[in-house]
């Protein structure tokens, strides 16, 4: 393996070429993809275990989905919003007992091994179910992976599973790791969940912490022509002010996840030779949540709970703490959803006076000092919007009569304080939309879910009609069925305001204008990056 | 009278004077000129200064008035460096009192608790003491005095150790005063110049500390502070510098005030002292 260092002169060298590049004429641009070059990328995070079959989270698909490929990917125009990776084609039984997966022919492991569908049957029975994180809940009921011939792969469930739900789940759940690697000792403790060995188009080669990890191509890869890149280069850079610095340095071409603070997009969107891309984050939703403790007494009145509704200003949200970057929600799925989301639902426009008079009517008058009560709100620190979004929700609160006292804590005291000890009255939240209300959305409504359970319904909340409703959509096998009865979901959350949704944002990326085919599919930042490629 | 006079001899004693009083006028002043809350949401967000003259300062990302933040931002680092520093030198006299005073067993006892407490950076003491603690004014102020109690502590047990001696303490002793009467009535008020002087590093340094707790987001999120207003600027440090600069220019000022009053109150005890 050859030695590898970014050396300031490498850098300055080849930011001179780009620089060069991007005073040629710029005719004909994105036409033909050029084949060859390093990408490199800026990473604010460092995951150790970079297995995606058991780690589901975007920090470790950003790097690991290079290399590790799953059954089928999100796409804006394919059927039923997927495109084919290592399965050409897929089909539900009619009784939700079963599920065919027709596999690719040809498909090589890095290590020269052929893929068959005894990988899929080891993956999906001793990884994505006892171990992965989001794939307990959905393959929750998978007995058995009958393996007819190398290319077909049948999954039986010991339940009728609905296939909307296992379809929506394969961009994210279903990555394929190799059989023969994992299958001698603990599959936790395998080398492979630090150097993946997959069937992507780049192999993984190489991890220096605190600096890089690099990947470089692999030339076995299935897809023509693909992948056109060399290499990928993922540049540590924790800080998130320095991936401005080092794309305006052209030291790195991409910065995606929102690498790049939200006040300096304007600024650096004026800068030649970088572009603001707000696309190709689709598939990866998070709503901005109001997460209410019912075992208040004045929060279990669901006039305080409408008069809360009321006195956000969601507009006034997504213009100052997001800049604009994101968009006001109407309910518990987000507005870009193709299948799920409705329009048809109550509406809580911003309206003091209602807010004041709402809660007068609920009995609980302004005192002398102009204060009704007092509660704890606890923003989640992850991210400085949501921080920023608790200092609005208090001068909010401020305007109807409701003293909220902010408590700050770290991710790991938060998580425990709100999702364990329940020791808050308001949280602020950040719940992640995966593309189906039950892998991560009804949970947040659903009640008899034990303490301790992050991002759940902790707040004490019990309404056995949602309940009922979950669980009935949870076994309905006709898709359309499903889908109406997640309809009916939404409404009756915006209803009866178990939580408030207030906004929905994704991410942004920033890349040089050499960058070509970004955001080309709706989890494009997690995507397999085969076709991605540098003007030069 | 003559003290306050040779107290404005000293230059830096004037300058000092001058910035801590501009500061307590703006600590005192605050609840006056801008009554309500000054977290409230005022304009537009990131309004830079000298736009509109009824936000002279502009507005931070949520449209807050920063004029506002920052006087109320001077009542908070105000009351937190004087709280603490009294605190830290209250704890400090007696505790050095009592190990200089009684000696043996109980002087060893309390001096090695002492020299624990050195030993562990004042500042990581308070960072582990609000992070486990949860944030707020009070806990800030004690996480602050329970990192630099121990200056206090040292240079009173030192004092006590010589006074201890003199022939007016033996004296009380003759009379039959209690020990414990002895040490704080006696020999405590005749130990305190020493420690006093003391004080303005302290409170100095309370302020700093107090600033870094709230810039590190371990401030008390209910109250306007300055390091809090230059955390929050930071995000938008290339867009609007503002924000984090007429905080941080504050706090600048303020300790350089303390630190120079202080200086001016040790010169002027030192020429007395020389002068007699």
């Amino acid at each position: 393996m050859s030695q590898f260092t970014i050396s300031r002169r490498a850098v300055l060298a080849g930011s001179a070429m780009l620089l060069a590049s991007t005073a040629l004429p710029t005719i004909g641009r994105a036409q033909t993809p050029k084949k060859g070059g390093r990408l490199v990328v800026a990473a604010d995070s460092e995951p150790r275990n970079l297995n995606p079959a058991i780690v589901a989270s975007n920090g470790v698909f950003f790097i690991s989905s290079k290399v590790v490929e799953t059954l089928a990917e999100a796409s804006f125009d394919g059927k039923d919003g997927l495109a084919p990776r290592l399965a050409l084609s897929w089909e539900g039984a009619d009784d939700g007992l079963s599920a065919t997966f027709k596999l690719r022919d040809g498909v090589k492991w890095h290590d020269g091994k052929p893929f068959t569908s005894a990988d899929v049957a080891f993956s999906a029975l001793q990884v994505w179910k006892p171990l992965q994180n989001l794939g307990r809940t959905v393959f929750r009921d998978l007995e058995a992976v009958d393996t007819p011939d190398a290319l077909t792969a049948v999954f039986k469930f010991s339940k009728p599973t609905p296939f909307q739900l296992i379809r929506n789940a394969l961009p994210a759940l279903s990555s394929v790791v190799p059989k023969h690697v994992y299958e001698t000792g603990k599959i936790e403790d395998n080398p492979a969940n630090i150097a993946p060995v997959g069937t992507g188009p780049f192999k993984f080669a190489e991890y220096k912490q605190g600096q890089y990890y690099r990947l470089t191509k692999n030339t076995d890869y299935w897809g023509k022509d693909e992948p056109y890149l060399d290499e990928i280069i993922y540049q540590v850079l924790p800080d998130r002010t320095s991936a401005a610095a080092a794309l305006e340095a052209e030291e790195i071409h991409l910065a995606a996840f929102s690498a790049v603070p939200l006040a300096d997009l304007d600024r650096i969107s004026k800068v030649p030779g970088l572009k603001v891309v707000t696309k190709g984050y689709e598939g990866l939703t998070y709503q901005l949540v109001v997460e209410i403790n019912h075992r208040r007494k004045e929060l279990a009145d669901l006039k305080v709970r409408q008069a809360i509704a009321h006195a956000i200003d969601k507009d006034f949200v997504v213009k100052t703490v997001f800049l604009g970057y994101a968009a006001a929600s109407t309910g518990p799925v987000p507005k870009n959803d193709p299948q799920f989301y409705t329009a048809d639902v109550p509406t809580y426009a911003f309206d003091v006076a209602k807010a004041n008079a709402l809660l007068d009517e609920a009995g609980y008058k302004k005192g002398a000092d102009g204060k009704r009560f007092s509660l704890k709100l606890l923003p989640a620190p992850y991210f400085n919007e949501t921080k920023q979004f608790g200092d609005y929700l208090r001068q909010a609160l401020a305007a109807i009569g409701i003293d909220a006292q902010l408590v700050n804590n770290d991710s790991a005291a938060h998580i425990k304080a709100v999702y364990t000890d329940h020791a808050f009255d308001l949280a602020v939240g950040p719940p992640v939309f995966r593309g189906d209300p039950a892998i991560s959305t009804t949970i947040l409504v659903q009640s008899g879910i034990p303490d301790g359970v992050p991002f759940s319904n902790q707040g004490g909340y019990k309404n056995e009609d949602l309940d009922a409703l979950i669980t009935k959509a949870s076994e309905t096998l006709d898709s359309a069925a499903r889908t109406e009865l997640y309809k009916t979901f939404q409404k009756k959350v915006v209803e009866d305001l178990p939580l408030i949704n207030v906004a929905e944002w994704s991410f942004i990326s920033v890349a040089r204008d050499t960058v070509g085919n970004i955001a080309n599919n709706p989890r494009w930042a997690v995507s397999n990056w085969a076709d991605t490629y540098l003007e030069s | 009278m003559s003290a306050i006079r040779r107290f404005l001899r000293v230059p830096e004693a004037t300058a000092g004077a001058f910035i801590l009083a501009l500061l307590l006028a703006m600590a005192l002043l605050a609840p006056l000129l801008f009554p309500g809350d000054p977290q409230a949401i005022a304009g537009a967000p990131l309004l830079p200064p000298f736009h509109d003259w009824s936000l002279p300062l502009g507005t931070d990302r949520l449209g807050r008035d920063v004029l506002a933040e920052l006087f109320h931002g001077a009542r908070t680092s105000l009351a937190v460096g004087l709280a603490a520093a009294a605190a830290a030198l209250l704890i400090g006299a007696v505790v050095g009192t009592l190990a200089g005073f009684a000696g043996g067993l109980v002087d060893e006892v309390l001096m090695r608790v002492t020299d624990a407490f050195q030993t562990v950076p004042g500042f990581l003491l308070a960072l582990a003491f609000v992070s486990v603690v949860g944030p707020s004014l009070g806990v800030v102020v004690a996480a602050i005095a329970l990192g630099t109690w121990t200056g206090p502590a040292r240079v009173a047990r030192a004092e006590v150790l010589s006074i201890r001696e003199r022939d007016y303490v033996a004296g009380a002793r003759v009379i039959g005063m209690h020990p414990l009467e002895i040490a704080f009535r006696e020999i405590l008020p005749n130990a305190l110049p020493p420690v006093l002087a003391l004080s303005s590093v302290i409170v100095a340094a309370a302020i700093l500390t107090e600033a870094a707790l709230s810039f590190l987001g371990l401030g008390d999120p209910n109250r306007v502070t300055w390091g809090g207003m230059i955390a929050e600027g930071r995000t938008v440090l290339r867009t609007a510098p503002f924000l984090s600069i007429v905080p941080g220019i504050a706090l600048v000022l303020t300790v350089l005030g303390v630190y120079l009053a202080g200086e001016g109150v040790v010169e002027t005890t030192a020429t007395r002292r020389g002068l007699s």
